[in-house]
């Protein structure tokens, strides 16, 4: 008897101390700091001109990918946060999921909702169109963010970034910077080297090396994680004792690029990043890493695509254009942001 | 079959030790080719005896996190079954010690959280296989899914930046005792670790005898249900340890760590002469699978070559590792048998 | 069929086959008609299920020669056999249980044109085939896996029909089926035997051999003992007299002289829904019972529940008087119990492991300090019992799966041995054991049993059990229907119980 009840009271103490633990590590998993407000995501503010004032009540239709990226996360971040800078904005975001066989019915139920207006981040463009299509035979007009539809009858306005210019924004930084240097080592860390996006940006990075005369010399690809930028950085300059400038495609991988710098203590060359995070703005300010620059690649976007969606939703006009309508395809321009102007952009880096 | 048959027969008695040391041999014969094809293609850096010392390192350091995930790999195997869900646990484990929440108990709370969920998330596993009957496979997959998702949930999908206060985990990627990288003494001491319990200790014998015959080693008294918990657990564990390699390499927690470390451990594993079958397998042999393979990746990209190739020759390594396995065993067999 | 001169299709003349070690078949003849049901009849070991793989093409015979349709021929392979018309039903029946019946009626002889298989001609022809086995109710398209067994043996059987059998060889079909599932069987028996095919039908159950048999050929030690028999008037007397009395010597150490200690194993009421019934049981210290029965009579599913590897459905189990947790194996080996049980290699060795490490599967955590397993303690120990018993060849870091059957079940019995084992259980201990081995077995048990171990011991080997045995018990269909001092059986009296026969009750009569 004894034996049992010492057993079933042992039992019981590592039952509450695992009930314990288990609440302790629950606690763990909160990733709030104190006193902050937590969004860091961007807005626009509209300063001068009428399109700030309210117009009348509109529904704004949101859908974009579930993602595992930063990026991507810092799209819906941002087009929540602009929706809910207008009183007169319902914004109604549906869940996308993790490919286009659930963004196609979380659409279309969108859809049958009668949104004024919706914003859509496909999965897969082409593979999308014909649910834009859709939506707009229905008369709700389309705000196409960044992958591009096949067909322009599925689109109202097409917002998107410039990949190809990307490239072509590092390959003039890095260029001017080497011009007249023989044989200057220039390596390239693409991400995902399977994507469309991928091929594009390096062969603006190519294409405007060649200007200058310049070929880019080691090239392996990562994968957009950490990890796999800390793994194939560390590789790539033990493999190359002496580098010149480095272009990293992506600041997301760039934290495990910049960290492998850091651990073989390499610091002869200077890189330059792409996509524009927040991290990476602070250490172009701070210079306390080889990263010089960076070329952004906005999820501003996601923002500008929310006020333009009102505008059009509202049938008003863009404030500094002629025109009455807003127009229909809007490519961002890859800007340069370096030491000099990364305050101005400090407020739209996002959090990767 | 007649080649077979001629072959000289095995000395009685030798063969448990000679099998396991011999393939091993094997396996640094890969390595050494490995490393006299780096000298035929960059003889700049790899006859520079300074540099070699900093490359091998280097290959070791990278080693460390998947070495330390496939010596758990290796007991599981060993024990007859499979862990699908260490690169998931990985991510799980490196996220879960990076919260913000987390952080502020210091680099040892960190390292404390990422032991113990790895731990507990283990532990599910082996009672999921050894009490709800669930097939090893199955039963991880299920984790591998749920565990990244969970990873994901908590992290926001964000980068978890290790905090400048914690210096010691920080540091961990830069220190170097004796002039070799801690993260790689992490790996061995694991390593090491791994051995004794192996071959040293009861809970070795057990393992083997479960994976050689799981009804023979129930019938011979041994819990085998207890047993399982605890090898998942202890599998567990080892992607607690090495989450906390990943978070100080990349100086983060992300929910998209260990993508795909399941499938390396495995394959390091089956290199390394594990059985898939259960009941045969070593330490060293998986480490050396494990070195051999960062040692490829190394060896393409210090020649500027692409991803595609090292694919390609990995695969290669794979199956003529399994194909020398089958042939050894099963010509084993014939000679010994009738 | 009786009496009328049909076509001999089968002759088989001194057929012999040699394993190493062993010879299995010593002259077999056998002579099979058109149209009859042809039983064989023979204890375990007599070499029935090797005659078998002979006529099916799994063995070729040594010596002999196989006369079918009045041409000689050989079976290089199984598929041989079933082109010439035989086609074999084994008790595991070798059907894909994922697949379709119509599929398995067919399997591997798909009908099909340009590489597609007609799917419609093969469920008609699978239709008609089972409508001719008076089974046109099976769905062609239903899995196999979902049919009950009496099913199934109707699919394997229109397997073999569709493939223009001639002969069809039944091995125990019966063991796997209810009772009035093998009416049934019979009846389909029949309408095949109607239609001109031959049936070799092996049963252990003299009641069926009486009710579907023609002509009953007896088999004792790998020889015809008495060919042709009538199956319906022969006694049971004289058949059972043709399979007992072997002339293989079994090497029995002498009784020892001594009476049996404390009580060790008491079982009582023990039962196993679908296995066994109320089984109640002693066991003494240095005691040997003897079980008795046929496979399928619920004998190793009884000692497997004793020894806590199966869950008892009622029932208690004490050994000397502590009362055991069901389905509990640990707590067995604890209060002293240890089993060999009846499959060695899948069941009882870890084959690719050298020996010593077999000897001390077991006990290594005694040989162990704080978790360290110490190897040189546990070999010096296992080399103890691996020369104690003989063990051979010599050298324990062999892998144990180069040992012959017999010092493989010394490596066993040794496990136990080495564990201080107060009560063994041995199921089939002499399986695939060659006569040599076999008696030092038998001297191991005894000297074990000198030493003050109580064994419970189970054989389908009649003349073993009551060789080694102090008290025998017999088992038949879950239930144990007789007790006796060894001393007063012998051979035919249990292997009539064991047989369901009757000779017990027409002696009882007379």
């Amino acid at each position: 008897m004894s034996v049992s009840d010492a057993l079933s009271r042992r039992r019981l103490l590592a039952i509450g101390s695992a009930v314990g633990g288990g609440a302790l590590l629950a606690a763990c998993t909160s990733n709030e700091k104190k006193g902050d407000s937590g969004s860091g995501s961007q807005t626009v503010n509209n300063s001068q001109g009428d399109n700030t004032a309210p117009g009348k009540a509109v529904k704004i239709g949101f859908s974009a990918p579930a993602a595992d990226h930063g990026w991507i996360a810092a799209i819906t971040a941002n087009a929540t946060a602009q929706a809910g800078k207008y009183s007169e904005v319902t914004f109604v975001p549906v869940a996308a999921g993790k490919d286009v066989t659930e963004q196609r019915p979380a659409v279309e139920s969108l859809i049958s909702q009668k949104p004024d207006v919706i914003v859509m981040l496909p999965h897969d463009g082409a593979q999308m169109t014909s649910t834009g299509r859709k939506a707009m035979d229905a008369g709700i007009p389309v705000v196409n963010l960044d992958r591009e539809f096949s067909d322009p009858l599925a689109y109202r306005l097409l917002i998107k970034g410039d990949n190809y210019g990307m490239g072509v924004a590092a390959g003039h930084y890095i260029g001017q910077k080497l011009k007249g240097k023989t044989n200057p080592v220039i390596a390239e860390i693409p991400g995902i080297d399977e994507l469309q996006l991928t091929q594009d940006r390096s062969k603006g990075f190519r294409d405007a090396l060649a200007l200058y005369g310049l070929k880019v010399g080691p090239r392996i690809a990562a994968r957009f994680t950490v990890a796999s930028g800390q793994e194939v950085t560390a590789n790539l300059l033990s493999g190359n004792p002496h580098i010149d400038a480095v272009w990293n495609h992506d600041d997301d991988q760039g934290v495990g690029v910049l960290q492998a710098m850091q651990q073989a203590g390499r610091k002869e060359f200077f890189m330059v990043g792409g996509a524009g995070s927040l991290d990476a703005m602070q250490h172009i300010k701070a210079g306390d890493t080889p990263l010089e620059a960076t070329v952004t690649y906005s999820p501003t976007m996601a923002s500008s695509a929310i006020n333009l969606a009102r505008l059009i939703a509202q049938g008003r006009k863009m404030s500094e254009l002629a025109e009455l309508q807003v127009p229909k395809l809007i490519i961002l321009q890859s800007e340069t942001i370096t030491k000099d102007n990364v305050d101005q952009y400090m407020p739209l880096g996002f959090r990767s | 079959m007649t080649v077979l048959e001629k072959a000289t027969p095995i000395p009685a008695g030798r063969r448990e030790w000679s099998e396991p040391v011999k393939r091993n041999l094997g396996l640094v014969g890969v390595l050494i080719a490995i490393l006299a094809v780096g000298a035929i293609t960059r003889p700049d850096l790899f006859l520079d005896l300074d540099w070699l010392w900093r490359n091998e390192l280097l290959i070791l350091t990278q080693a460390s996190a998947i070495g330390v995930i496939t010596v758990g790999m290796t007991f599981v195997m060993i024990g007859g079954g499979i862990d699908l869900s260490v690169g998931a646990l990985v991510a799980l484990t490196s996220v879960w010690c990076t919260t913000v929440a987390t952080q502020q108990f210091g680099s040892l709370g960190m390292i404390f959280t990422a032991v113990v969920v790895g731990v507990i998330a283990g532990s599910l596993n082996g009672v999921l296989i050894a009490y709800g009957r669930l097939v090893p496979f199955i039963a991880t997959l299920a984790m591998l899914v749920a565990a990244r998702g969970l990873a994901q949930m908590i992290s926001g999908k964000l980068t978890q930046r290790v905090d400048v206060a914690n210096q010691f985990i920080n540091q961990l990627s830069f220190n170097k005792i004796l002039g070799i990288p801690a993260l790689v003494l992490i790996m061995l001491a694991v390593g090491v670790l791994g051995w004794i319990l192996l071959n040293r200790t009861t809970f070795g014998r057990r393992t083997f005898a479960i994976g050689g015959n799981p009804e023979a080693a129930r019938l011979a008294g041994i819990n085998i249900r207890r047993h399982l918990v605890l090898l998942y657990a202890l599998s567990g564990l080892c992607c607690g340890i090495a989450a906390i390699i990943v978070v100080s390499l990349s100086s983060a927690g992300a929910a998209d760590h260990g993508d795909l470390y399941e499938l390396d451990a495995i394959a390091a594993a089956i290199i390394g002469g594990t059985a898939l079958s259960g009941g045969r397998g070593t330490i060293v042999g998986s480490l050396l699978g494990v070195v051999i393979f960062k040692g490829i990746t190394n060896l393409f990209i210090v020649n500027n070559l692409e991803q595609e190739y090292q694919l390609i020759v990995k695969g290669a390594i794979i199956v003529a590792a399994v194909l020398i396995q089958q042939f050894r065993v099963s010509s084993l067999r014939r000679r010994t048998s009738g | 069929m009786r009496g009328t001169a049909a076509e001999v299709v089968l002759e088989l003349q001194g057929i012999v086959k040699d394993f190493p070690g062993v010879r299995a078949l010593d002259g077999v003849d056998l002579e099979v008609r058109a149209g009859e049901v042809h039983c064989l009849l023979g204890q375990n070991g007599a070499g029935k299920s090797t005659l078998i793989k002979v006529l099916s093409g799994a063995h070729r015979p040594d010596a002999g020669r196989i006369m079918w349709l009045g041409e000689e021929v050989s079976f290089a392979r199984p598929q041989a056999a079933m082109r010439a018309g035989i086609a074999t039903i084994y008790q595991e029946l070798d059907l894909v249980e994922g697949l379709s019946v119509a599929d398995n009626v067919f399997l591997g002889r798909e009908p099909a044109g340009l590489g597609f298989v007609h799917r419609g001609r093969m469920r008609e022809a699978a239709r008609g085939v089972l409508t001719r086995l008076g089974h046109g109710e099976i769905p062609v398209d239903r899995e196999v896996a979902k049919l009950p067994s009496a099913a199934k043996q109707i699919v394997s059987m229109a397997r073999a029909l569709s493939m223009d059998a001639r002969l069809l060889i039944m091995d125990e079909p019966s063991a796997v089926l209810a009772h009035d599932e093998v009416a049934n069987l019979f009846r389909v028996i029949r309408e095949l035997t109607a239609q001109g095919i031959a049936v070799i039908y092996i049963s252990h159950r003299l009641e069926e051999i009486r009710d579907i048999g023609d002509r009953v050929t007896v088999l004792k030690d790998g020889r015809t003992s008495a060919a042709n028999l009538d199956a319906k008037g022969t006694p049971t007397r004289e058949l059972v007299s043709k399979m007992t009395g072997r002339t293989i010597e079994y090497v029995f150490p002498p009784r020892p002289d001594h009476s049996p200690g404390a009580e060790l194993l008491a079982v009582e009421g023990l039962s196993l829904a679908g296995e066994f019934h109320d089984v109640s049981l002693k066991v003494h210290a240095g005691e040997i019972v003897g079980i008795a029965g046929l496979v399928g009579s619920g004998r190793s599913e009884l000692l497997e529940t004793i020894y806590g590897a199966r869950r008892a459905g009622a029932g208690t189990v004490r050994v000397a008087g502590q009362e055991l947790r069901p389905g509990d194996v640990r707590a067995a080996v604890r209060q002293g119990l240890g089993m060999a049980p009846e499959e060695r290699k899948s069941q009882a060795l870890v084959l690719d492991d050298p020996v010593y490490r077999n000897i001390t599967l077991a006990t290594f955590g005694r040989f162990a300090s704080a978790g360290f397993t110490s190897h040189g303690r546990e070999r010096t120990a296992a080399v103890r019992i691996a020369d104690e018993l003989q063990v051979r060849p010599p050298g324990v870091e062999r892998p144990v799966r180069t040992l012959s059957g017999g010092n493989q079940q010394k490596v066993v019995v040794g496990r136990w041995l080495l564990g201080g084992t107060r009560l063994l259980l041995l199921d089939e201990p002499t399986r695939g054991v060659d006569v040599g081995a076999r008696a030092e077995l038998y001297e191991v048990i005894r000297r074990l049993v000198a030493d003050g171990v109580g064994i419970l011991l189970v054989s389908s080997e009649v003349p073993e059990v009551l060789g080694l045995a102090d008290r025998v018990l017999v088992m038949r269909e879950g239930r144990l229907i007789h007790e006796a001092e060894a001393s007063t059986l012998d051979e035919h009296t249990v292997l009539d119980m064991v047989m369901a026969g009757s000779l017990l009750e027409t002696e009882n009569a007379v």
